[in-house]
């Protein structure tokens, strides 16, 4: 099994997002370890893009703070060397395809296994672009996490069967960010996703209260978590340590007792 | 799975050898023919070549009313994987065949007269059976075509045969076919030929590949999992409504009486005097409704959203122009309206923003990144993501991800037809040299398209230099940019060392784009239109000459190409002739080129 599979294993699993450089790579270093310790089953790492398509203004902000401050691929390569001396936790990139294209496949994904990162998430390479990366990426044993939408409908199977790692399941509409109330029926989408294979689902997008945690932990195999923690670190700055720590483990928490 | 691309079936193997052959080109089936006829083979022959071929190769068995045994023996030795029919086998002879074997695929050929009525009748009996396939055939094996256009939509999927071969195996692709069925078209003197398949399967590959919205390795569909779904239903209904006699007679109808097409072919006389070499045309889209050549596409596509069963449209605008064709066609079809434009651009197009909303669409303005073109789209794909139930998302451009290039370009192509149609009229030849401009390249791609096929046409886009390509700002995409993926497609774009998308300028808002359409991106690479960029000062001096010398103040996006042509008349000879596609009309470009005169007169 592989290190993200495992990740899932007994447990309902949590997974933070991040993004690298916001607001230093410094701060990410030690973000990153603290929600570790804080009960964080998977660290996602956002590399920062000009225009992010798919994230809602929180997250392009992060994109646009963390950019101005002159973070690049090399430095997040390098952020991830320093995580690793410290922690084992599984570590997925999120990016837009352009920066990985332009990096060099083959360069980009040696580097991720160099460093340690265990898995990756481009929202913009569907299904049927999987091959510009798919090579390099077995080569050199990252997961590419496979995205699925409450759009997908018959798109689902065929997804869900060259699934690696585990399955982002999409919880809504349109992009990333905080949403009160998550409306699609997602029970019906997991049911058909374990017709056809094992591979965990973790569903993100909007989610941000223990109670939604604990909701989706319920019907799904791990809650991801973005925007929320994004927003903490825009509000805390080089502060957000503590913050971070007592938002995780509530909301980790909420997954355990169900 | 929706998946457009075309399988190939070579029908007739005889000899070891020929399975050899085939093993090299990896068809996805191919046939034993059983029944009568000059291919026909040996259960024991079959066998043997069966052996030899490629396991991901499928096996057909070809019968004229074969004995269930003989069918089922075939399928136990593994000489054969599908049933092919072409004689009086029933319904009750399907499903007998199916008892034995539920898991057989069977395909029943239907032999087409050519005659609709004959067609329709027979087609409609199989279409609701249990085959698996239909194969359409003129006669059992003719070898001859038969009319296609008398096809229609089949509800199964269906093989096409007779008289195929790297000729018309594009024309065939359009009638949307399951599979290719080819026979004689790949012989050579009675046998298989190696270089017959190797051509037609080529041409395959390039017809799945522009089926899958590549043009080279350019194009594609990179966008988040949410839109996929309904790309490929944009794709499927355009491809149905492309070929629909109502539809094309409604936009017909409004191009001419609503757009007032065709646009005038206009000999500037004054202009080829004074330059005093080629002639020049100039294509006036800037007297179409709405001042630009926007509306033939938005016309297109708000009638395509509405047989769709949308309700609203939304689009991105640069300079405005498109959101001002946007607006106005979802006023007069009745559709709710929303603009995403970019507070610069805002800025410097106040006036369409006003326009817009006397036309009821809600303007957008856009804070985000750099607050032009590129941001517009940006904004308009994420509102898209949230609501792609009851939303079309109309593309201005011939860019971003398939079916988008496509389908922007086949209602932007009106402008070529007429063009070689009118000055053909009057010239009774081809233009020497096609110009336009180049943002995302729909114009530019309109004004050449008819004359791709012509090499003796001359192609020429106008990137925007901006303030020249050794400085920071410009947005020459081809020029200066390098490949990478981006808005949906791949493509050239402006990017910085670690694949960040750059922020670009323009003095045309229209033109400030950093990237741009994929099918230039390959007519660049395979040298077939050269790209080359025009800065703000070139552009404004065309722009104030053209005024001068003709009285016809044009877009600034337009005087690019006005710009070249200049250029490029004076060195040319008095019978040659340049066209130049006067995208839009300029009243909106004349207050900010004032500002830029004072600006630049110190």
């Amino acid at each position: 099994m592989n290190k993200i599979t495992e990740a899932f294993k007994d447990k309902k699993t949590f997974i933070s997002f991040l993004t690298a450089g916001d607001p230093s790579k410094e701060c990410t270093v030690e973000y990153i370890l603290a929600m570790e310790n804080a009960g964080a089953d998977i660290i996602e790492i956002g590399i920062p893009f000009s225009d992010p398509i798919a994230e809602g203004p929180v997250i392009q902000d992060a994109n646009i703070r963390a950019l101005s401050k002159g973070i690049n691929t090399d430095d997040i390569f390098d952020l991830v060397e320093d995580v690793r001396k410290k922690s084992s936790v599984p570590l997925v990139f999120l990016t837009y395809i352009n920066p990985v294209f332009h990096y060099g496949y083959e360069k980009f994904f040696k580097k991720c296994h160099d460093v340690g990162v265990n898995g990756i998430i481009i929202p913009d390479l569907p299904y049927e672009e999987k091959g510009e990366i798919s090579k390099f990426a077995k080569k050199h044993c990252v997961d590419i996490i496979s995205l699925i939408a409450p759009t997908s409908k018959d798109r689902i199977r065929m997804i869900a069967k060259e699934a690696t790692g585990f399955i982002y399941l999409v919880s809504s509409m349109g992009v990333t960010g905080v949403r009160n109330e998550i409306t699609t029926d997602l029970r019906e989408i997991i049911d058909e996703i374990k017709n056809v294979t094992d591979v965990p689902v973790a569903v993100g997008f909007g989610i941000n209260t223990p109670e939604q945690s604990k909701k989706i932990a319920k019907i799904s195999d791990g809650v991801i978590v973005g925007s929320a923690i994004v927003k903490i670190i825009e509000k805390q700055g080089s502060n957000a340590k503590q913050y971070l720590q007592e938002y995780v483990t509530k909301m980790k928490n909420a997954t355990k007792d169900l | 799975m929706q998946k457009s691309s075309i399988k190939i079936k070579i029908c007739g193997l005889r000899r070891v050898e020929d399975a050899k052959i085939v093993n090299n080109y990896h068809p996805d089936y191919i046939g034993f023919v059983f029944a009568e006829s000059k291919r026909k083979i040996s259960f024991n022959d079959a066998k043997k070549i069966k052996e030899s071929l490629n396991e991901n190769i499928l096996a057909v068995g070809v019968f004229i009313n074969p004995s269930i045994e003989d069918i089922i023996h075939l399928i136990k030795t593994n000489t054969i994987d599908i049933v092919q029919l072409h004689g009086d086998e029933d319904e009750e002879f399907i499903a007998t065949l199916k008892e034995f074997d539920n898991e057989v695929k069977i395909i029943k050929s239907i032999e087409v007269k050519n005659n609709e009525y004959s067609i329709k009748n027979v087609i409609k009996k199989w279409e609701d059976s249990d085959v698996d396939y239909l194969l359409l055939d003129n006669g059992k094996g003719s070898g001859e075509v038969f009319d296609w256009r008398l096809i229609g939509n089949i509800k199964k999927p269906f093989f096409l045969a007779g008289g195929i071969d790297g000729e018309n195996v594009e024309y065939a692709s359009q009638f949307k076919p399951f599979a290719i069925d080819l026979s004689s078209g790949a012989e050579e003197n009675g046998f298989k030929s190696s270089k017959k398949i190797a051509k037609i399967m080529t041409k395959l590959k390039e017809v799945n590949n522009m089926n899958n919205g590549r043009y080279g390795v350019y194009g594609g569909r990179y966008v988040p999992e949410t839109l996929m779904n309904e790309l490929i239903n944009i794709e499927n209904q355009y491809n149905l409504y492309k070929n629909n006699v109502e539809f094309k007679n409604e936009l017909k109808k409004l191009l001419n009486e609503y757009a007032g097409r065709p646009s005038i072919l206009y000999y500037a006389e004054n202009l080829t005097k004074d330059l005093g070499g080629a002639k020049i045309y100039l294509k006036r889209e800037d007297l179409n409704h709405t001042g630009s050549h926007k509306i033939n596409n938005v016309l297109g596509q708000v009638l395509l959203a509405k047989k769709m069963g949308k309700t609203r449209v939304i689009a991105e605008t640069g300079a405005g122009q498109h959101g001002v064709a946007t607006a106005t066609v979802a006023a007069f079809l009745g559709m709710e309206c929303e603009i995403f434009m970019g507070k610069e651009d805002v800025k410097r197009q106040a006036l369409n923003v006003y326009r817009m909303e006397l036309l009821d669409a809600k303007v957008n303005i856009v804070y985000s990144g750099t607050r032009t073109l590129k941001d517009a789209v940006n904004e308009a794909m994420r509102e898209w993501s949230k609501r792609v139930g009851d939303t079309y998302y109309v593309l201005g451009s011939v860019m971003g991800p398939h079916p988008f290039p496509m389908i922007v370009r086949d209602f932007q192509s009106v402008i070529s037809e007429e063009v070689k149609e009118q000055l053909f009229e009057v010239e009774s030849t081809l233009p020497s040299v096609v110009v336009a401009c180049v943002g995302g390249g729909s114009n530019a791609i309109g004004s050449f398209y008819s004359f791709l096929d012509y090499e003796e046409v001359k192609l020429i886009g106008c990137e925007a230099g901006g303030e020249g390509i050794d400085t920071k700002y410009h947005a020459a995409s081809i020029t200066k940019g390098e490949v990478g993926i981006f808005h949906g497609m791949k493509s050239y774009f402006c990017q910085g060392k670690y694949g960040q998308i750059a922020s670009v300028y323009s003095i045309s808002a229209g033109l400030d784009y950093p990237g741009i359409g994929p099918e230039h991106a390959y007519l660049n690479d395979i040298k077939r239109v050269e790209y080359v960029p025009i800065t703000d000062e070139e552009a404004v001096k065309a722009f104030e000459y053209l005024a001068k010398k003709e009285g016809i103040v044009c877009a600034i996006e337009s005087a690019h190409a006005i710009a070249k042509s200049i250029k490029i008349a004076k060195e040319m000879k008095k019978d040659e002739i340049v066209v130049v596609c006067l995208s839009g009309r300029g009243d909106k470009d004349v207050e900010s080129i004032k500002n830029y005169k004072i600006a630049n007169s110190n």
